[in-house]
């Protein structure tokens, strides 16, 4: 039974969202873990048998179905699940990772009152059974149900704290802005559904499978254009809504504004799990893709964009969490150009690897936040190394694993990223590889340099306010979970060792193992093997260098170096920090001239053309025509007797006049 | 069990009158006597929604009575219940009692007229689903206006009388039109008002049957309303007490939309294909623009009053897009707004009745001083934008993806602009929950907000359980509607096929597209007469 997984969780919210706050919060605690434990347990046998390439494919019951009138099935939705070594990698990912944030949360929400806190659990394990319908289902429908599913419990998550106007704003922005995302989702659909007559992977995989996509589609939804140009529409309106749910430019301007929920959501959700719905969704309907370059094109490019963007801003903000925000979008970008070159594996891996190191990260941020009484703005901070030796040790690891520096694994996902963009090939655009490649690396330059001080700001040097002075460590049970994450960021390396002969079947073993998945997507763009040592050396180079520099400059001796960048060009520094002022050029672009629509349109036509000159209009013309005849109608018989002789007269007069004038 | 249907429609009345007989003095009989009567119309109704036969052999109407009445005129009794009539019926019937209960202590003046208005009003809108003479449906139709017309003018709020006169001249010129249609039709069809023996026989020219469509079309258009003739609801709405604007937005509306399925379009086909394209376009039109005009309103029953513009813009898009999906998916958006617009209604209502104004900026920061409240209004709202899990994502869903797969002119590009509607309806909406229950509580008038009774639990328990339901298992609900929606296509197919036979170079224009892959023509293909494989 595979709606166990997504169940359990369920079950959870339902319980502790009925009776959490009289239980007490242990027990809260205790029910959430333990389903979570669970469906960790179900979902690791399911992988088992995924591993062993039995892929588990539940049919389940109809959902809705409409037929024709000749029986024809025109909509036909079931509750499919399927477990492939794709949506099993991921169950594993959502359920272990979550268990660990859900104990870490036990204790990071212990401030909140009895209410809050069940109803933080109950956000939590909803969230979990979102997710895990969002990656389980078997159909686009399936998905587009856990996709807007995990929407809402982030909304309901970053608005947790909605006493606090700003928090509350955040979570209707993260919401919105998602729905213009799930727009394009919903386009996508129909445009799919309008090709094969079906959303379901596995049914859309074997259609489509050895189409040519100069085929010409004859009638229907998409009459006069190839099969290409159809796939083409189709997967950019699903692109569209993985732009919002990955926050990819131009939908990530909500992403970072998300760290307005606890701590321990930027983690599970706005970094693990929930942010890379959009890479697994491409990945997951890699075959289309592969059909459609001038799509792919636009995921390499606009993930390479991403990447090196986010990365910029985050060199200059100053809030702990806002750091790792950006750099979870620049992360997801890397993420895009695995997918959108056709590097599928290095795509998912870095998902998977990021989703260690990130939630290694944002909990020890919470761990630190913890520590400096809620204070995230890291030059307060300083010397904490000292104060919080587990999360500095955590920290430091995950940091390691995120820069790429050499065994860790973050080196081996992005780098796997990176030269399979390199030497990838795009019939629509020959280059969008290489210059994927360039904007990566230089992505990747930043990375280093704004984790590393990030790193060295928060734990290095000397403390720099009382707080950061009297800081102490967390609990373990907030350590242990940092710890397991810190040992997972380092072993998952396994996953991604290059294909050197000298590792004989280790060498990217992750590449084999979801090979099954993806054969259709690398079969279609015909990509082969390709194994060279520069572009390794390269990314280590970069990211020791890099590295290295950020170092130098926050702790070594290049101290004062960033003061007096700040000094010199003022305004580039003030732009950066300000995010580019991306949401502000969006309140001008878009949100004003839309209230100022909405409004104007309101009183010119609503109120003033339809209100005014019909509905009100007409009905007091009528009276204003009759109180013209009310006024000789007003019963006054000298006055209709003073009209009679009057008229009478003219009429005399006409008729005399013209009598005499003949 | 034929008589079932006329005890059903015909009960509240009964119960109206014997209220009538009733003191006024004693307000709580009369508030038993409501529920108990409401009650009891729901439980029988249950009688029909078991009783009905979906299968495709059923008959067409079933529960069928049919008596002469004016026989000197071919007016009969004839009353009888397709599977989207039932539907509708259904959601009177359910609604009623919890609208009962929703007045129990919001109504103090003049308790004994308001219970009878609400239980005529109820008859009345049973019979007008139910009705299948045309002049019997004018009676009902038209008698709906008068307990409703009351029910604004004597016990709304202070600017009632200018929305109850616009309300009532709105709705009536427009249905004076349909009256001198019917006529007409009456003199067409070999005298005779029976609906069935009027759609069998109905002989008119296509100028003619384009008059006639567009006269029923008009009446159907302003109840539903459809953009421009929307703008006596936001008044009307926000004049009424909450009953009135629950039933109104819930049931009302929906004998617009229920008029198009049962009359305008089976009767009149070729004048509808000739027509859906202007009423989709306005559809389209009405999404985007009821929700845009929802998001500027300061008070909270207008913003509501404009999301119901938008939501039965969906309706209507779904009904002319004469798809399976489209027709279904529009019977079950419907019963959608019929649900969680209700329960908005009845959410604001309560707020009202605490608080004693509508203004947004009033509110703020509810959601911890009223958590059940909160909750209620928050699933609520999820319902109304259209979350997956809720009902409202089935019938979006079906409208949008039949209307994609139409074969309406540019269809894809009306679907694609509704869609757009998706993202607005969450704008507004959430701007909605967060100004009234989010941020910080100020207003000191809150402070004391008393949460959900449990008289209001039990009201919107119904309603929030019918959200879930409708949501994941609508199957239950959709299959009533089938043979309904199928005999409409084919009926349509037909017309189709007449105006094909006249005109050789017309496309079809009705029924779902087949998918490409049915379609597509291999790049290397042999010449074009092999492979012509009959999939067309």
């Amino acid at each position: 039974m595979l709606w166990a997984i997504i169940l359990l969780p369920l079950a959870g919210a339902a319980l502790n969202g009925a009776v959490g706050r009289r239980l007490g919060k242990a027990n809260v605690a205790l029910i959430a873990i333990a389903l979570m434990v669970g469906s960790f347990v179900l979902s690791l046998i399911a992988f088992a048998w995924a591993a062993k390439g039995v892929n588990l494919h539940f049919p389940g019951d109809t959902w809705f179905r409409i037929e024709g009138p000749d029986g024809r099935a025109l909509v036909a939705i079931r509750w499919g699940l399927l477990v492939d070594r794709l949506s099993g990698t991921l169950a594993l990912v959502i359920t272990g990772v979550g268990s660990l944030i859900h104990v870490y949360s036990a204790s990071y929400m212990e401030h909140e009152d009895d209410f809050g806190y069940a109803r933080f659990f109950t956000y939590l394990n909803l969230f979990v059974a979102a997710m895990l319908t969002l990656v389980l289902g078997d159909s686009m429908v399936l998905t587009f149900v856990g996709w807007e599913g995990v929407g809402l419990c982030s909304y309901l998550l970053i608005g947790f704290w909605y006493k606090d106007p700003p928090k509350a704003y955040a979570g209707r922005k993260a919401f919105v802005t998602n729905r213009i995302g799930d727009f394009g989702f919903l386009i996508g659909v129909f445009a799919i559904l309008s090709i094969f007559g079906t959303s379901e992977y596995g049914r859309v995989a074997s259609i489509v499978n050895g189409a040519s996509p100069a085929s010409l589609i004859e009638g229907g939804a998409f009459a006069g254009w190839t099969l290409g140009a159809a796939l083409t529409f189709a997967t950019i309106g699903l692109f569209v809504g993985c732009c919002g749910k990955s926050a990819q430019i131009p939908l990530y301007v909500w992403l970072p504004d998300a760290m307005a929920g606890p701590t321990p959501v930027s983690a599970l959700i706005h970094a693990a799990t929930m942010v890379t719905a959009g890479v697994y969704l491409v990945a997951r309907t890699s075959f289309l893709f592969a059909l459609a370059p001038a799509s792919m094109a636009i995921v390499t490019f606009v993930g390479a964009l991403t990447a090196v963007v986010s990365a910029a801003i985050a060199f200059a903000q100053t809030d702990i969490k806002k750091v790792l925000a950006y750099s979870t979008v620049s992360q997801l970008g890397f993420m895009f150009i695995g997918v959108g070159s056709g590097a599928y594996f290095a795509g998912v891996l870095h998902l998977v690897t990021h989703a260690f190191f990130k939630a290694c990260l944002f909990l020890g941020a919470g761990s630190v936040m913890h520590g400096m009484g809620d204070d995230t703005d890291i030059r307060n901070m300083g010397g904490l190394a000292k104060k919080m030796p587990d999360t500095a040790k955590t920290f430091g690891i995950a940091t390691l694993a995120i820069t790429g520096i050499v065994p860790l694994s973050g080196f081996f996902s992005k780098d796997a990223i990176l030269a399979g963009a390199l030497f990838s090939h795009n019939s629509w655009w020959p280059n969008v590889g290489k210059v994927a490649y360039v904007m990566g690396t230089l992505a990747a330059a930043g990375t280093a340099f704004y984790m590393v001080r990030v790193y060295a700001l928060t734990f290095a040097g000397k403390p720099r306010t009382a707080a950061a002075e009297h800081a102490h460590e967390s609990s373990p049970v907030m350590t242990v979970p940092l710890w397991i994450l810190a040992i997972l960021s380092i072993v998952a390396l396994v996953l991604g060792l290059p294909a050197f002969p000298a590792l004989g079947h280790w060498g990217e073993v992750f590449a084999h193992f979801t090979h099954p998945v993806f054969a259709q997507a690398i079969e279609t763009l015909g990509i082969e093997e390709h194994v060279a040592l520069w572009p390794f050396l390269v990314a280590w180079a970069v990211a020791v260098v890099f590295g290295g520099l950020s170092w130098a400059m926050y702790v070594g001796g290049l101290r004062g170096f960033p003061a007096r960048f700040t000094t010199t060009f003022p305004g580039l520094a003030r732009f950066t920090e300000d995010k580019f002022r991306v949401d502000e050029l969006y309140d001008v672009m878009v949100l004003r001239p839309f209230r100022g629509l909405a409004y104007t349109l309101w009183r010119v036509i609503d109120r003033f053309i339809i209100e005014g000159i019909f509905v009100n209009g007409i009905p007091r013309t009528i009276a204003w025509i009759s109180g013209v005849f009310r006024y000789f109608q007003n019963g006054d018989l000298q006055r209709y007797a003073a009209v009679i002789a009057a008229a009478a007269a003219v009429l005399l007069w006409t008729l005399m006049a013209g009598g005499l004038g003949r | 069990m034929s008589t079932l249907l006329t005890i059903v429609i015909f009960l509240p009345l009964a119960g109206a009158l014997l209220s009538a007989f009733l003191p006024a003095g004693e307000p709580g009989q009369h508030r038993a006597i409501a529920l108990t009567v409401s009650l009891i119309t729901f439980f029988l109704s249950l009688g029909l929604w078991f009783g009905f036969d979906a299968s495709p052999a059923a008959a067409e109407f079933q529960f069928e009575t049919k008596v002469p009445w004016i026989a000197s005129l071919g007016i009969g009794f004839h009353i009888g219940l397709d599977g989207v009539a039932l539907l509708l019926l259904m959601l009177t019937t359910a609604l009623t009692p919890l609208v009962v209960l929703s007045t129990w202590n919001a109504v103090q003046d003049r308790v004994k007229e308001f219970m009878i208005a609400l239980l005529v009003l109820e008859m009345a809108m049973i019979g007008t689903f139910s009705a299948l003479d045309l002049i019997l449906f004018y009676v009902f139709w038209e008698a709906l206006l008068i307990p409703m017309y009351l029910l604004i003018g004597v016990w709304g709020s202070a600017n009632r009388i200018y929305a109850t006169v616009k309300f009532f001249v709105y709705t009536f010129a427009a249905s004076v039109l349909m009256l001198i249609a019917i006529i007409y039709v009456f003199f067409q069809a070999g005298g005779t008002f029976d609906y069935v023996a009027v759609r069998q026989s109905l002989n008119v020219g296509a100028t003619a049957q384009s008059w006639l469509f567009l006269a029923f079309a008009v009446a159907f258009a302003v109840k539903v309303p459809m953009f421009p003739l929307h703008t006596w609801l936001p008044d009307a709405h926000t004049e009424a007490p909450t009953a009135g604007s629950v039933l109104l937005a819930a049931v009302l509306l929906k004998m617009g939309t229920f008029g198009f399925f049962r009359y305008a379009m089976p009767l009149f086909p070729e004048a509808a294909l000739q027509w859906r394209g202007v009423i989709a376009v306005l559809a389209v039109i009405g999404i985007i623009y009821g929700a845009l005009m929802s998001f500027v309103q300061t008070d909270m029953k207008r913003l509501v009053a404009y999301s119901s513009v938008s939501h039965l813009g969906f309706v209507m898009l779904g009904l002319m897009a004469i798809t399976a999906e489209g027709l279904t998916g529009g019977v079950y958006q419907m019963l959608n707004h019929g649900v969680s617009t209700g329960a908005l209604f009845l959410l604001v209502g309560m707020l009202y009745e605490r608080r004693h104004t509508r203004l947004i900026v009033e509110y703020g920061g509810l959601a911890k001083r009223v958590p059940a409240l909160a909750f209620t209004f928050v699933v609520v709202t999820l319902s109304s934008i259209g979350l997956p899990g809720t009902n409202g994502f089935v019938g979006e869903f079906l409208i949008l993806s039949g209307t994609w797969l139409g074969r309406i002119g540019h269809a894809q590009p009306l679907a694609f602009v509704a869609t757009i509607g998706v993202i607005l309806g969450a704008v507004y909406m959430l701007w909605l929950v967060e100004k009234l229950f989010f941020g910080p509580l100020t207003k000191d008038e809150n402070r004391t907000m008393p949460d959900m009774s449990w008289r209001e639990i039990a009201i919107m328990a119904p309603l929030l359980v019918l959200i879930v339901v409708m949501g994941l298992f609508p199957q239950p609900f959709l299959t009533p509607a089938k043979p309904a929606v199928d005999r409409l296509v084919g009926r349509f197919e037909q017309a189709d096929a007449r105006l094909r036979a006249a005109d050789p170079s017309r496309q079809p224009s009705v029924g779902t597209v087949q998918p490409a892959f049915a379609v597509l023509r291999p790049v290397a293909a042999p010449p074009p007469a092999e492979t012509h494989n009959g999939t067309h």
